[in-house]
C-alpha cells in the first residue's frame, strides 16, 4: 500500500499536470465556441510551445523571459496560419465541419514532421524557471515549477477572464460562441473572430507548454498526449465551457496520479478513458451542466 | 419619390435547392421612409431580409444610398448602417441585457458615445434599464423584443428592418413596440417592416407592398390599403 506522503505527493504533481491539461482545454474552448470546429491540432501547440522555447534557450542562449516573449507569439502564428492556410479555405467552401476537423488532425502531422526535420526527434526539456526547489514540507517536495504552473495557470485564467468579459473583441468572440448570424448582423466580422480564436488558442497552448518542459521534456510527438488529455478535460467541463475544462483538467490530472500511485503507471491512461466514458454516461453534457455561466 | 433611395433591392431571388423561396424581387425604401411587407407564413419575407443582408446566398443587386453593395459582407452592411432584427430576436440569451446592448454598439466608436446610444435607448425602453443585469433569455416576450430593437438602435443605424416583430407578443405590447417604431420614424430613421398581419403596421407605414409566394404581388401607398378589398380582408383583421 503506498503510503500518505506519496499519496498527497501525487496529489500536488497532479494539480500541476492537470492545470496543463486546463488550459488546453480551454483552448479547445475558444475556438469551438468561436467556430463549432474541435482543433485536433490543439495539443501540437503544447509542443511547439515547449519546443520553440528550448530551442531559443539552447541554440540562441537567450534568457527565458524573452525566449517565452518570442515563444508564444511564434506558435500564435502558427495558429492564425493554420485558419487561413487550412481551416478557412474549407470553412469558405462550406466543408462539412468533420472534415474541418480531420484537416487540424492532418495539420497535427505535418507540424510534427517539420519540427522533426527542423529540430530532431529527441525529447528536449529545460530548467526550472526558479532553481534550487523542491521545497520540502514534511516529506512532500514540491518542485518551484509547480507554482509558476499554479501562478501562470491562475494568471492566463485571470486575463481569459478579463478579456471574455470586459474587451470589445472578447464580448464579440462570446457574441459569435451564442449566435454567429445575430453577430454578423451587428457588424461584428466572424471571419477575423475566428483567425482571433485560432491565435488565443495557439498562445495558451504554447504558454502550456512552456510552463510543462521543465517537468515533463517534449518530443516532437508528445502533443498528442496532452491534446487528448485537454480534450477529456474539456468534454469533462462540457465542452465549450472554459471554467468547466480548467476544473476538468484539473479533476483529470489528480485521477491519473492517483491511479498511478494506486495501481501502477500503466493505469494512467485507463484512469482517464475510464472517466471520460463515466462522464460521457452520466452527465452527457459535462460535470458542471448544471452551473450556467453568469452573465456579466 | 426624390432623390436616391436609402435602400434598393433589384431582383433579389434565393432559394433553398430547387425552393425557389424568393422570386427575383425589387423593393426601394426612400430616406426616412416606412415601410411595411405584408405576406402571409412562408410568402419569403423572412428570406428577402435575409438576403438583403447576405444571410443568405441570393441573385439579384443591393443598393444603398446609391452604392452597390451586392458583394459587402453581412458585417459590411451593418457596418454602413443597415441593421436587421431577426425573427425570433436573435438575442444572445446568456448575455446580460447590458452586454447585449454594448454589443448592439460594436459599430461605433468606443467610450462616451456608447453611454450616450444606451440613455437612449433607456428613454424609449425604460423596461430595459430595470432588467439591465438580468440574462437576456430571463425577459418576457415583450421585453426580448424591446432588446432586440434596444440592441438594434445602439448601432445608430439608417436603415431598421424588423422581421415580424410582433410575432407571439400581446397585442397590448405589440402595440407599444410598434408605437416605439413609429416614434423613431418621425425622428428620420429609416424602417422597413415585416409582419403578416398588423393593422398598426399600416396605419404606421408610407407604403405597402404585399408579398405572396415568393413575389411581389402588389405595391401600394397604405391609405388604398383600407379601400382594396381583398387585402384589407386578409392583412387588417
Ligand atoms: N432553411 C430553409 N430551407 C428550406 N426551405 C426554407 C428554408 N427557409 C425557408 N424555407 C422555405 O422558403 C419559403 C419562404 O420562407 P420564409 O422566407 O421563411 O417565409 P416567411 O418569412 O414569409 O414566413 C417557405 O416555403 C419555406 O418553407
Ligand atoms: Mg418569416
Amino acid at each position: 500500500m503506498p503510503d500518505a506522503v506519496q499519496f498527497i505527493q501525487s496529489l500536488v504533481n497532479g494539480v500541476g499536470v492537470g492545470l496543463i491539461y486546463g488550459l488546453v482545454g480551454i483552448g479547445f474552448c475558444v475556438i469551438y465556441n468561436a467556430s463549432g470546429i474541435v482543433n485536433f491540432a490543439q495539443g501540437v501547440f503544447v509542443m511547439l510551445g515547449g519546443m520553440a522555447c528550448e530551442v531559443l534557450l539552447r541554440k540562441f542562449h537567450l534568457p527565458l523571459p524573452i525566449a517565452f516573449l518570442i515563444a508564444v507569439p511564434f506558435v500564435a502564428l502558427v495558429g492564425l496560419l493554420m485558419e487561413v492556410l487550412v481551416v478557412r479555405p474549407m470553412w469558405n467552401r462550406g466543408s462539412p465541419l468533420f472534415a474541418i476537423i480531420l484537416a487540424t488532425l492532418a495539420t497535427q502531422i505535418m507540424i510534427e514532421r517539420i519540427t522533426i526535420l527542423t529540430v530532431d526527434e529527441q525529447p528536449h526539456t529545460f530548467q526550472e524557471f526558479t532553481l534550487g526547489g523542491p521545497l520540502k514540507i514534511g516529506a512532500i517536495a514540491i518542485p518551484y515549477q509547480l507554482f509558476w504552473i499554479v501562478g501562470c495557470g491562475a494568471l492566463m485564467v485571470g486575463l481569459l477572464w478579463l478579456f471574455f468579459t470586459r474587451t470589445r473583441a472578447g464580448r464579440a468572440l462570446r457574441a459569435c460562441s451564442q449566435n454567429r448570424e445575430a453577430a454578423a448582423l451587428l457588424g461584428i466580422p466572424v471571419g477575423a473572430m475566428l483567425l482571433l480564436s485560432f491565435a488565443l488558442s495557439a498562445a495558451l497552448g504554447a504558454v502550456a507548454g512552456i510552463l510543462v518542459t521543465p517537468m515533463q521534456a517534449i518530443a516532437f510527438n508528445s502533443g498528442t498526449p496532452f491534446g487528448v488529455s485537454g480534450f477529456i478535460a474539456a468534454i469533462i467541463g462540457g465542452f465549450g465551457n472554459a471554467a468547466g475544462a480548467l476544473a476538468g483538467g484539473i479533476l483529470l490530472g489528480v485521477l491519473q496520479a492517483v491511479a498511478i500511485v494506486l495501481l501502477g503507471a500503466g493505469f494512467k491512461n485507463v484512469a482517464a478513458l475510464t472517466a471520460l466514458l463515466f462522464v460521457l454516461f452520466l452527465f452527457p453534457s459535462g460535470l458542471f451542466a448544471g452551473l450556467k455561466p453568469k452573465a456579466h | 419619390m426624390t432623390g436616391t433611395p436609402l435602400i434598393e433591392l433589384v431582383d433579389l431571388a434565393a432559394a433553398y435547392g430547387q425552393v425557389q423561396a424568393l422570386k427575383p424581387t425589387s423593393l426601394t425604401v426612400a430616406e426616412g421612409e416606412f415601410v411595411t411587407v405584408l405576406g402571409p407564413n412562408g410568402a419569403g419575407k423572412s428570406t428577402m431580409l435575409r438576403a438583403a443582408m447576405r444571410l443568405t446566398p441570393a441573385s439579384g443587386r443591393v443598393r444603398f444610398r446609391g452604392r452597390d453593395i451586392t458583394r459587402l459582407s453581412t458585417h459590411g452592411r451593418a457596418r454602413e448602417g443597415i441593421i436587421l432584427v431577426q425573427e425570433g430576436r436573435g438575442l444572445f440569451g446568456q448575455m446580460s441585457v447590458r452586454e447585449n446592448l454594448i454589443l448592439g454598439a460594436y459599430t461605433i466608436a468606443a467610450g462616451e458615445s456608447v453611454e450616450a446610444r444606451l440613455e437612449e435607448v433607456f428613454r424609449l425602453f425604460p423596461r430595459l434599464k430595470e432588467r439591465f443585469g438580468q440574462t437576456a433569455s430571463s425577459l418576457s416576450g415583450g421585453e426580448q423584443q424591446m432588446l432586440a430593437i434596444g440592441r438594434a438602435l445602439m448601432a445608430k443605424p439608417k436603415l431598421l428592418m424588423l422581421d415580424e416583430p410582433s410575432l407571439g407578443l400581446a397585442p397590448r405590447v405589440a402595440a407599444e413596440i410598434l408605437d416605439t417604431l413609429g416614434t423613431l420614424n418621425r425622428d428620420g430613421l429609416g424602417i422597413l417592416l415585416v409582419e403578416q398581419k398588423a393593422p398598426q403596421a399600416l396605419r404606421l407605414a408610407k407604403r405597402v407592398y404585399v408579398l405572396s409566394l415568393g413575389g411581389i404581388v402588389a405595391e401600394l401607398a397604405a391609405s388604398e390599403v383600407g379601400s382594396h378589398h381583398d387585402l384589407s380582408r386578409f392583412y387588417l383583421h
